[in-house]
This record gives structure tokens, sequence and C-alpha cells, in this order.
């Protein structure tokens, strides 16, 4: 049958197959290329190491008395008060007060620890942009150092109060770490730590960025409206298990492709009805036609 | 030759000759918007393959296991069989993801292709007489494919999907009187249970899938019997079928187009990710991830229990449950106005004539406006399935967006019915719409003046010819005896004996090629147009 001596349409028909064909092929192939990293996801190492080169090291002030628990408390050098206090007065002092004591438009510090001031600052958070809206994370005023200044001149003004925490992540297990992020963080911060608006201008925000130190003193100083876990509720080793757990989060196992944002079927709804339903209907006005 | 012996064989047990030529002469008019209805039927041949697959490795079951597979983060944590075989299926068996994930893309496909197909049985009211039973069995399917979307969402009872089956709980749960009862009977006793997965496994699998393949037969075969219809047009009317021949030209269009469906949602399926189910971990009651949202299609109800006020409403000295209202009276409204339609048409319209010929939607404005009005009323709740990622998307409050939505979904729908109003009654008015334009044709002359002139019209030469298939022509010639019976060329014919006279009849893809343009009449269904009785009988009337 001579296909090609017939009218137009029917070409077209008899070489859809044809081009059809090749297309199947080709994404059978893209669809079937992941089999090689099964191999890899079925050796526990490579799913376990997600590129953090063991603990988070804050320079020679930071460490803590060695590697004995899960989770260290950082000691603060006493040298650095005199800069930290500096350091305050110029950026803090204006709402807070110089000695931290606070003031009708910012709280009083004294006493709430040295990881309390550490979250506020490490995570940009501190100095605030904009006192009408929920404090955002952005790129930090302060460098390491300077940071640990602050904190040390704030944490001397009074005691009590979590210590900055150092996790051990190598001493961590993600697995506990998965059902108790999923009991206790997942409420707010959904199961895959994108975050999430949760009422009247107050939300949940994205645990992508936070580094293992900053989950630890979240979880034990309670930012914003989140609430504070002591040690009553969940053990240091427990802190260090959703630690490492988050860490994972920020970059998972994405085994089946495009994440879409880790937003669940929202993001996937609209792929399928704009690129799948959108790409079919494409093709069948390619093969239907249009009216005559 | 074997091929003439065998297809004689058979037709002289079943008589399929006669079948088989009017199969192959079938005529399928030429529209784009006809091959929505083809993208659902071939994703769900799509659901069936992926499915079976998936069948072979999951186990349905809520026995609590510790899984101890290939991914990581959850070894040695307690979960669900079926969850840690999902999980396997996930990343143990080979092509095992790629297979669940283009089985779900196919049901987000799949019933997107419904939606859209409806919309266009709904605009160029191809549902009215006689094709209302079909648009019936439509809605059925479009329920089935529902509710068996969100059974197959439910089965690896990960937290997401957990949640919803928590919150289809409480919706049965709300029906007044019976909830309770019969949420007792579906559930087998008190959320969660250990019923659910088998359960929702049986009538994901087997129940509902041989439901939907039932009505997808008796939908097929109705839309066989009465024929296609078809747009307006040269040569079209209401008596008869303007379009392609079965064979050659549609068979290679439809199966060139089973692997278009296929090979879109293989790509979906291989590179886009879909329900990562590893990282939403297993269902616990005790458990929620914040505002999760279903799968698509199950948004507008979604979204109609955000948007739902707290009400308390009294009746006969009870409290009806709110979620009622939004989760099943809203739906049992929407699909029972939707299947009833064509007769709510006919009792405004009186409009009792036989139509093949399809509106086109800009020629029946309040139709279409109604139409648009309405879809904007449940896109409206669709979007508003998902306030908390748009608020935290555009950092507005989730408050904010919400009232938004309440105030969106009165508003939108009457703008929308009127934009879309104005738009088709002024462009059914403009002068030939919908027709060619021709070429405007920009000349200079000497002197460097310039004029446009309309080209010319385009010659019929270029226009399609469309006539009778040859083979009916000849076939019925033959009948009525006005023509010599020619005897074919062997391979492609059956013969068989009609009225004592022996026809063999041309099956069609050789040697005359049925691959133009060709119209066929359409067999006459109690009264014709106009109140007309077609005194020619349709070709399944021969043997009488």
């Amino acid at each position: 049958m001579s296909i090609f001596k017939r009218p137009a349409k029917a070409r077209r028909a008899a070489l859809l197959p044809i081009a059809v064909g090749t297309l199947t092929v080709g994404a059978a192939f893209l669809a079937f290329a992941p089999t090689a990293s099964y191999a890899q996801s079925n050796n526990p190492s490579s799913l376990s190491n997600y590129g953090y080169t063991g603990s988070y090291i804050y320079g020679s002030s930071g460490q803590g008395n060695g590697n004995n628990g899960p989770i260290t408390n950082v000691n603060l050098n006493p040298s650095t008060i005199p800069f930290g206090r500096s350091l305050f007065v110029e950026n803090c002092a204006s709402c807070h007060g110089n000695n931290a004591e606070g003031s009708s438009r910012a709280p009083n510090l004294q006493g709430l620890g040295a990881a309390t001031i550490d979250f506020w600052v490490s995570t940009g958070r501190m100095p605030l942009a904009d006192p009408t809206v929920q404090a955002v994370r952005k790129p930090a005023r302060f460098s390491r150092s300077e940071t640990l200044a602050i904190d040390a001149y704030v944490s001397s003004l009074a005691s009590g109060g979590p210590a900055i925490p150092n996790v051990n992540l190598q001493m961590a297990n993600e697995a506990s770490g998965s059902e108790l992020f999923a009991t206790n963080c997942a409420a707010c911060h959904t199961i895959t730590g994108a975050g999430d608006a949760l009422a009247a201008g107050v939300y949940a925000p994205s645990l992508l960025s936070a580094t293992p130190t900053q989950i630890a003193e979240a979880i034990r100083s309670g930012p914003g409206n989140m609430p504070r876990f002591g040690s009553n509720t969940l053990t240091d080793q427990q802190v260090a298990d959703i630690a490492k757990y988050v860490t994972y989060l920020q970059k998972p196992v994405d085994q089946g492709g495009i994440a879409l944002g880790h937003v669940g079927p929202v993001t996937e709804g609209f792929v399928g009805i704009l690129i799948g339903l959108g790409l079919l209907m494409l093709a069948g006005l390619w093969i239907g036609g249009k009216a005559k | 030759m074997i091929v003439t012996q065998a297809t004689d064989w058979f037709d002289e047990r079943l008589g399929i000759a006669k079948f088989t030529r009017k199969s192959l002469n079938k005529i399928f008019p030429d529209h784009w918007s006809f091959m929505l209805g083809e993208i659902a039927m071939y994703s769900f041949v799509v659901l069936l393959f992926t499915g079976v697959f998936l069948t072979l490795f999951f186990v349905p079951s809520s026995k609590d296991v510790i899984y101890n597979g290939a991914y990581a983060p959850l070894r040695g944590t307690k979960v669900s069989e079926a969850f840690a075989s999902t999980l396997n299926i996930s990343f143990s068996v080979r092509a095992g993801l790629v297979m669940r994930q283009m089985h779900h893309w196919a049901a987000n496909v799949f019933i997107a292709a419904i939606v859209v197909h409806v919309c266009r049985i709904f605009f160029t009211g191809a549902f009215r007489k006689p094709r209302e039973i079909n648009w019936i069995v439509g809605t059925g399917l479009l329920v089935l494919a529902i509710v068996n979307g969100f059974l197959g969402y439910s089965l690896p009872d990960d937290l997401i999907s957990g949640t919803g089956i928590r919150i289809a709980f409480s919706i049965v749960l709300s029906v007044p009187v019976v909830g309770s009862y019969l949420a007792f009977l579906l559930f087998g006793g008190n959320f969660p249970g250990d019923s659910i997965i088998p359960r929702f496994y049986s009538l994901h699998i087997l129940i509902i899938p041989a439901l939907i393949v039932g009505l997808l037969t008796a939908h097929l075969a109705i839309m066989w019997h009465q024929k296609h219809t078809q747009f307006k047009g040269k040569g079209k009317t209401d008596r008869n079928v303007v379009g392609v021949a079965m064979w050659p030209a549609y068979a290679f269009q439809a199966g060139g187009f089973f692997f278009v469906t296929a090979a879109v949602i293989a790509i979906l399926g291989g590179l886009v990710q879909i329900n990562p189910i590893w990282l939403y971990g297993q269902y616990v009651p005790y458990r929620v991830s914040y505002a999760v949202q279903p799968d698509w299609y199950m948004g507008w109800l979604d979204g109609a229990l955000r948007l739902m006020p707290s009400w308390e409403i009294q009746a006969f000295g009870h409290m009806i449950p709110n979620v009622f209202f939004p989760a099943v009276l809203l739906p049992g409204i929407t699909f029972t106005l939707l299947g009833a339609w064509p007769f709510i048409e006919k009792k405004i319209t009186k409009d009792n004539l036989e139509h093949n010929l399809l509106d086109n939607p800009r020629d029946v404005p309040w139709r279409t406006s109604l139409g648009v009005g309405i879809l904007a009323f449940y896109v409206v709740l669709f979007f508003a399935s998902s306030t908390d990622v748009l608020a935290n998307s555009f950092s507005l409050s989730l408050n904010f967006v919400l009232w938004a939505f309440r105030i969106l979904l009165f508003v939108v729908p009457p703008i929308a019915a009127y934009i879309a109003y104005k738009l088709a009654a002024e462009a059914s008015d403009v002068p030939g719409i919908g027709r060619r334009k021709r070429a405007l044709i920009i000349s200079r002359s000497e002197e460097g003046a310039f004029s446009t002139s309309e080209s010319a019209p385009r010659s019929a030469t270029h226009e399609e010819t469309v006539e009778e298939l040859p083979e009916e022509v000849k076939y019925h010639n033959v009948l009525e005896g006005t023509e010599e019976y020619v005897m074919p060329s062997a391979v492609s014919s059956v013969a068989t004996v009609i009225n004592n006279v022996s026809v063999d009849v041309d099956l069609g893809p050789l040697p005359s090629g049925g691959s133009g343009v060709y119209q066929i009449p359409r067999s006459p269904r109690g009264s014709a147009p106009n109140g007309r009785i077609d005194e020619q009988e349709g070709h399944g009337d021969i043997d009488e």
C-alpha cells in the first residue's frame, strides 16, 4: 500500500506512528534510565550520606567539650564580651536597650540563653527588617565570631536559658528523627519541611536552609509562635535525630525525578493538567485538525 | 489463501463479514476536540497496564511490619505492609517506580481528559437528542473515575493519603441519620481500623474498574450505534456523517494517538516525581502534616470544605454537621444536575428534534455563558484548595486568602458568564466568522503608491471532495442489481450470501482504498429532523 501517494491527511496519519514510535522509545529509555541509580539506592551508605562532612564547626572558640554526646554545648569565650557589648549597643540596643532589658518595642532578652540569641541573629532574623510582620530569614548581618560575641554578651547579663548546641550528626539516628519529625514538627512545617502559611500572616518557615545548630536552637528555645521543647519533652539524642532528619530533607532522595517543590499534589495537579493534558491536546490538534 | 479460509470459516458461523465491513468503513468526522475523549480512553488503557504491574508487588494489608528495605531514612521504623510494599515498588522492584509514577500521572491525565471532554460535549450541545443516555453514562464514568482515583491515592497508606481517608470518614459520618451506620459499614468499624486498605484495594482494582470497563463499553457502543456528531460545514447535514474512514486513515490516527498518550505519560512518569511517599512516611492517626491537598480532581471538594464557614445549622432539633453541606450536598447536587442537564435543557428550549450537527458555542450564547459561569464556580473552588500554598508562595495572610476566595466564589462566576455571553453573542454576529480568511495582497504601483486587494478564493482543487464511500456505493449497487458484481482480488475479500445473492464484499483497505474524506448516510432512529420520516432505511436492515 503506497501511503505516500494518498491525500495529505492519510499521509499525516500514517507518518504519525513512525514519529511517535521514536518518541515512545525515547521516553521509555528516559523512564527506565534511572534504574542505574537503583543499584546505588540499594546501598545504604549512599542513601545515608547527604554531603555534610561531620559536625558543624564554629572555629576556635566554638568547640565544646569533646564528642561525648550527640549534642554538646558551645563554650563562649568571656574575653569576647566587651566586643559583643559594643556590637549589641550599635545594632540592637535601640529597641532592646543597652543591657537587653527590653522596651515597649522589644522584649527583655536577659536570661533567654545563648541559644535563643544565636538563633535569631545567625538566621538573619535580627536585626529586624519590618517590626509589623513575622521576622523573615535573611542573610546574617554578623560574621560567626561577631554573632558568638553578641551571644556571649547577652548571656553574661543573666543566667538561665539553653546554651548553644553543637550537634554531632554522626551520633544521630535518622529513622528515629523521621518519626519524631512527623509527630512533632510536620503539623506546622509540613512533612517535607517546605513550610507553610498558618493563620493571619503567621507562617511556619521553610527548614530547607537551617543548619543543625539552628534546628536544635529552635527546638530548645521556641522562637516566635513555635513551642519550646525542653529536655523533658525531647532528649538531646532526639533533638540530634530530628536535626539529622531535617538535614536529610534539605537534599532528600528524589528518585522519581523533578521534585516540584515538595509541596505535594498542588504542583502535581498543575503539571498533570497543563503539561500532561496540554501536550496531548496539542497532539490532538495536530492529528484531528481544525473545523473546515 | 489461509486468510480467506479463516475469515470464511468465521463468517459462515458468526456472520462477521457484514459487521467487519461496516466497521472498517465507519466514518469518523475530523476535529481536534473529538480527540479529547480518546485521550481519556487511552490513559485508561495505560492505567490498566501499569495497574496490573503494580498489583504484582503491592500488599494490601494494614499489618504492622518493621521496614528493613532499601530506603535508609525509614529503616527500622514500624510501617504497614501496604506502605512497606509501596516503598519496595519504588526502590527495589525494577522499573517499579516508573510504573507507579506512570500510573499516578495517567490517573491525573485520565480525569483531566474526561473533564475537558465533558466540557466539549456540553458547549457544543452534543448531549441533545438522541444522545441523552450517553451523557448519563458519561457522568457515571466521571464519578467512578474520581472515586477510583481517590481510592488508589489512598492505598499506599502514607501520611498524606491517610489524612484524606480521615476526612472521608468524617464526611460519611456527617450524613444525617444514617451517617454513623454508613461510616462503620464502609470502614468496618471505627477509624482507622485495619479493613480500610484491603477494602479499598478490592474496590480500586476490581469492582470499580469493572464498572468503568462496562460503562465505557456501553459508552462506545452507543456512540458507535448512533454515529458521530459533526460540526456544521460543507456537505454536512443532520442526515449524514462526513469524515475519514476507519480503515486505513482513522486507524492510523487513533493508533498513533494512543502511542502519543502513552509517550506523554511515560515522559512524566520517568522524569517528574509524583507522590514521593517515602518523604511522607507511614500514616499514624496522631500525626498530621500541615495543610495537605488531595489530588487535583478532589480539589474542588477540598476547596469547598475550606471555604465553608463554621455555621452550626439546626434542623428537626438536631445539628446537621457542617461538613455535610460542602462535602455531601455539593457533590450530590453537582452530579445530579450534571446528569440531568439534557432534560433540563429540553424543558428550557422545548426542542425535541434529533440533532447530529453540533452547535458552535458562540451560536448558543445562553448555554455557553451558563457553562462558563458554572465552570468558573468550580475553578474557584479548585484554587481554594490551595489557600495555604498560595498564601505561603505569595507571602499573604492565610485568612486574607480564605476570605478573598469566599468572595471570589460568588463574584467570579457571574462576571465570567457575562463576559462569555457578550463575547459569544457578538462573535456570532460577525459576518464570515469561522471561515478561512482570504489573504490581503499589498501591491506597490510604479509611482510608489500602495494598495491592498483580497486574494482570489481558494480554488476548488484544494478542497477535499466529499463523496460516498466507493465500497458502500458498490455494495448497494450490487444489492440493487444496478451494477455487475466483479470478483475482486481474493486477499482482502470476505464472501457472504445475502438474499440469495452472492456478494463479495471488499473490506476496504485494498484496492480502492478509502483514505479520503467521505460521507455516509445515518440510519434513522424514530422521527427525523423536522418531523420527517426518512424513507431510506439504514444499511443495518438489509436482512429483513
